[in-house]
C-alpha cells in the first residue's frame, strides 16, 4: 500500500470534539501529521469586547467543557486585576476548592475517556460514575452541573451551602478507595501497559521547544506547576506535591495525572478544614456598579470610555487540568473590556502533535492523541 | 443413525409428499427427487432457526453480562429483562433503505457482508448440537467447518475494498494480517485433538470425550491457545483490530448501514456462537455430561446450550477486562508465543498417544 493521507475527523471517535487530524500513513505507520483546528472557533475574545466583566463569565465556560470553572477563574483573575479588585479569602477557597474539585472531574474525564480509547470498555462507565459524584457536589453550591456561571469580579456568587463540607468530605474518602482502584485496572494489564509505554514520546527539550505545558511537560519530568512556581490564589498556603514522573510517554502522562488527582483530593481536604473554621463574606463589598449590570441590546451601545472609570491591565496564569492557561485583559476605563487575549495550553498541544505522532503506528493515534487530553473548545477558543 | 435431524425430516416430509402427492396426477415420478431436495430444505431451516434464535440470546446474554461487569443494567425495557430488545433493533434496521456510497463498487459492496453471514450460517450446518442434529453429518465435519470458518476474511476483505473507504481499507487490511497471526496456532491445537481421536468427524470426537474425559484435562494448553486464537478469529476484544472503533471509527464495516450492517453484526455474533460452540464440542466434551446426566431426553441439547452459554461469557469477561492489542502485538502474540506453545501441545498429545491415551475412564454414555 503506497502513503495516503487520511483525515481523522472533524467526526472521529477519537478526536473528543470536534478537529482534524491528517495523517500521511505508509500501511500502519504515520510518516507525517497535520492537525487542523478551528472547527469550534466561536471568537470568544472578540465577544468579551462586547460585555460587561460579569458577563464574560458565561462565556468562560463555553471555552471547556470539562474545565469550565477553571476558565472562570483564569478570566476572573485578570479582570480583577485590571479593575484592581481584591476579593475576600474566603471567596480565594471557595475558588481554589472549585479548582480542585474541577481538577478531579476533568482527570476522572479524561481516564474514563483515555481507556476507552484503548479498548477497555468497563473503567469508562468506573471513571463516568464517579465523575457524577463531583457534578452533584458542583451542583449543589453552583447550581450548575457543567456551565457554571459562578465567579464573579470580587469574588464568587454565593458561599457554599449548609452541611457541604460534610457532603464533600464523603465525596473525598469514596475517591480515596477509587483512585487505587482506577490505578490497578491499568497497571496490573499487560496490554495496556505495552499499548502506552514508549508510545507518543517528547522529550522535555522538545517540550519546551514546542510550548507544550501541563501534565506532558511534566511526564517528561520537567518540574513544574503554576500552582508553585507562579503561586496565585490561596495555593501558597496550601501543602500539596506537584506529580512529576520520568517517562516521556502515555504512560508517564497516565502516571501523572493519577497522582494529580491525589493531591487535587488532599488539597480540597485542606480547603475543607479552612472553610469549617473561618465563615465569612464571599463577594467584595468595592466593586463598580457597572461591573454586574446587564449590557444593553446589540447595536445600541458599543464602546463608550467613561471619565473616572478605573483603567489596568490584568494578566493572569494558572494551571489548569489541561496545562498553563493564560489571559490578558486590557482595561481602558470603559465598561467592557478592551481587549481580551486567552492562551490555552490545548491550542500548543495540538500544534506539537507531529512531533510526537510521526514513527508510531495507526493503531496508537488513540493511545497518543487521548494522552494528551485535548479539548477542543478551549483550544479553538 | 448418525443423520438423526435430516431422518425426522426426511419422515415427515415423505408423510407430506404421500398425502399431498395424489392430489397432483402425474407427480409420481417426480416423489423420491423432491422428498430428498425437501428434507435438506426443512433440515436447513431448521439449523437457521436454531442459530438466529440462539445469536439472538447471545447478543442479550452480553448485554446483560457486560452490563453487570461494568456496574450498570444493559437492555432493560423491551420485553421482560430486554430479551426482546434485539427484535426491536432488527426490526430497526429493516426497515431501513439499502444504500450504497457513489464512489463504492456495488458488486462487493453488496456481495461482502451478504456472504460474510451466509458463509458462517453455513457453518452451522455441519456442527452437531446434539447427537445426530446437525444439517450434514460428513465424517470431515470438523476440517469443512474450519475451512469455511476461515472464509471470512476473504469476504471482509472483499467488502472493505469495494467500500472505497479508507478506515474500511485498513480494517480489512488488518483483517488479512490477523488471518496470518491465528489461523496457524488454531490448527495446530486442533491437530493435538485430531490425534487423540483419530477422526474429524465431531460426533466421534464428543464420543470419545464421552467414554474417555473432555479433552479439557488433558489437553489444558491446546484448550487456552484454541480459545485465545478463537478470541482473534470472532474478532473480538482484544483482537477486534478490523473494527477498532477508535482509530478506525467502524473498521471494515464503517460504509454499511441499515440491513447490510445487520448482516455484519449478525455474521459476527453467529461466529462467535460457532467459536463457542467450537470450543464445546473439541475441548468440553459437546454434549455429554459425567455421571450420566445427559442421558435423559433431550438433555444432551441442554447441556450443549449451557455450555456454550458458559464459554461465551467467557468472551464476554475478556471484553469487559482487556484493552485492544496492536497488529504488530498480535503477530508477536501468534508467531513467538502461541506458535510454539501449540507445538508443544501437539508434542504433549503425540507423546499421550504413544503411551496409550484412554488413560481417565469416565462412565461412558
Amino acid at each position: 500500500m503506497s502513503e495516503m493521507w487520511i483525515n481523522m475527523g472533524p467526526q472521529h471517535p477519537m478526536t473528543h470534539g470536534l478537529w482534524n487530524l491528517r495523517v500521511k500513513v505508509d500501511g500502519e505507520l504515520i510518516v507525517d501529521a497535520d492537525p487542523e483546528i478551528g472547527y469550534l472557533h466561536r471568537g470568544i475574545e472578540k465577544i468579551c469586547e462586547y460585555r460587561r466583566y460579569n458577563e464574560v463569565v458565561t462565556l468562560m465556560d463555553r471555552t471547556c467543557y470539562v474545565a469550565g470553572i477553571a476558565w472562570e477563574q483564569l478570566y476572573i483573575m485578570a479582570a480583577e486585576e485590571a479593575l484592581n479588585i481584591n476579593p475576600p479569602p474566603r471567596a480565594e477557597y471557595v475558588r481554589v476548592l472549585s479548582q480542585e474539585l474541577q481538577r478531579l472531574s476533568s482527570h476522572v474525564m479524561w481516564y474514563a475517556a483515555y481507556v476507552q480509547d484503548i479498548g477497555l470498555m468497563t473503567p469508562f462507565l468506573y471513571g463516568m460514575r464517579d465523575r457524577d459524584l463531583i457534578l452533584d457536589l458542583f451542583q449543589s453550591y453552583t447550581g450548575a452541573r457543567m456551565t457554571y456561571e459562578f465567579m464573579r469580579v470580587g469574588g464568587v456568587r454565593n458561599d457554599v451551602p449548609v452541611g457541604f463540607t460534610d457532603r464533600c468530605r464523603k465525596v473525598m474518602d469514596w475517591f480515596d478507595q477509587r483512585l487505587p482502584e482506577y490505578e490497578k485496572v491499568c497497571d496490573n494489564s499487560t496490554i495496556f501497559l505495552e499499548r502506552t509505554k514508549g508510545i507518543g514520546v517528547l522529550k522535555a527539550a522538545d517540550c519546551v521547544n514546542d510550548g507544550v505545558t501541563g501534565p506532558m511537560l511534566r511526564a517528561a519530568g520537567v518540574d513544574r506547576d503554576l500552582r508553585r512556581d507562579r503561586p496565585y490564589s490561596v495555593y501558597p498556603e496550601l501543602d500539596f506535591d506537584v506529580a512529576v514522573y520520568d517517562a516521556p510517554d502515555c504512560y508517564g502522562r497516565y502516571r501523572v495525572r493519577m497522582e494529580e488527582m491525589k493531591q487535587s483530593v488532599r488539597i480540597v481536604r485542606q480547603v475543607l478544614d479552612w472553610l469549617d473554621r473561618n465563615p465569612g463574606p464571599v463577594l467584595a463589598e468595592k466593586v463598580p456598579r457597572f461591573v454586574g449590570t446587564p449590557s444593553p441590546p446589540p447595536g445600541k451601545e458599543i464602546y463608550v470610555e467613561r471619565r473616572g472609570y478605573p483603567k489596568g491591565r490584568g494578566f493572569s496564569a494558572m494551571e489548569e487540568p489541561h496545562g498553563e492557561a493564560m489571559a490578558y485583559i486590557i482595561n481602558e476605563g470603559a465598561e467592557h473590556p478592551y481587549r481580551a487575549k486567552l492562551r490555552s495550553p490545548v491550542f500548543v498541544n495540538i500544534a506539537a502533535s507531529k512531533d510526537y505522532l510521526v514513527g508510531y503506528r495507526v493503531s496508537d493515534i488513540p493511545a497518543i492523541m487521548g494522552s494528551v487530553d485535548i479539548c477542543v473548545g478551549e483550544s479553538d477558543r | 443413525m448418525v443423520e438423526t435431524l435430516y431422518s425426522v425430516a426426511h419422515t415427515l416430509v415423505v408423510l407430506l409428499l404421500g398425502l399431498l402427492g395424489p392430489l397432483v396426477p402425474g407427480s409420481g415420478a417426480y416423489g423420491p427427487f423432491l422428498a430428498v431436495w425437501l428434507s435438506y430444505l426443512v433440515v436447513g431451516a431448521l439449523v437457521f432457526a436454531v442459530s438466529l434464535v440462539n445469536v439472538l440470546v447471545f447478543i442479550w446474554w452480553e448485554r446483560k453480562l457486560l452490563g453487570r461487569f461494568m456496574d450498570r443494567r444493559g437492555a432493560m425495557h423491551v420485553g421482560y429483562a430486554g430479551l426482546l430488545q434485539n427484535l426491536a433493533d432488527g426490526l430497526k434496521l429493516f426497515r431501513k433503505q439499502p444504500f450504497s456510497p457513489r464512489e463504492a463498487d456495488d458488486l462487493g459492496y453488496y456481495f461482502g457482508p451478504t456472504a460474510y453471514l451466509v458463509i458462517s450460517i453455513a457453518i452451522l450446518g455441519f456442527l452437531p448440537i446434539s447427537f445426530g442434529f446437525s444439517g450434514g453429518a460428513v465424517p470431515l465435519s470438523l476440517l469443512v467447518a474450519l475451512a469455511l470458518f476461515s472464509f471470512a476474511p476473504l469476504f471482509i476483505f472483499i467488502a472493505s475494498w469495494s467500500s472505497n473507504n479508507k478506515y474500511s481499507l485498513i480494517g480489512g487490511m488488518r483483517t488479512a494480517a490477523q488471518l496470518v497471526a491465528y489461523e496457524i496456532p488454531l490448527l495446530l491445537s486442533v491437530v493435538a485433538v485430531v490425534a487423540l481421536t483419530g477422526s474429524f468427524d465431531l460426533n466421534v470426537i464428543v464420543g470419545d470425550q464421552a467414554a474417555n474425559g473432555w479433552f479439557a484435562v488433558p489437553l489444558i494448553l491446546g484448550l487456552i491457545i484454541f480459545f485465545i486464537a478463537m478470541l482473534a478469529e470472532v474478532e473480538r476484544i482484544p483482537f477486534d483490530l478490523p473494527e477498532a472503533e477508535a482509530e478506525l471509527v467502524e473498521g471494515w464495516s464503517t460504509e454499511y448501514g441499515g440491513m447490510l450492517f445487520a448482516f455484519t453484526m449478525l455474521g459476527d455474533y453467529v461466529r462467535a456462537l460457532i467459536g463457542s460452540y467450537l470450543i464445546v464440542l473439541l475441548f468440553l466434551g459437546g454434549w455429554s455430561m459425567p455421571w450420566g446426566l445427559s442421558s435423559f431426553p433431550l438433555s444432551g441439547i441442554v447441556f450443549f446450550q449451557l455450555k456454550t452459554y458458559a464459554v461465551f461469557a467467557i468472551f464476554i469477561w475478556v471484553r469487559a477486562s482487556l484493552p485492544r492489542v496492536r497488529t504488530d502485538q498480535l503477530l508477536q502474540i501468534g508467531w513467538k508465543r502461541m506458535l510454539p506453545l501449540a507445538m508443544v501441545n501437539i508434542i504433549w498429545a503425540l507423546a499421550l498417544v504413544v503411551w496409550g491415551y484412554p488413560v481417565i475412564h469416565w462412565p461412558a454414555l
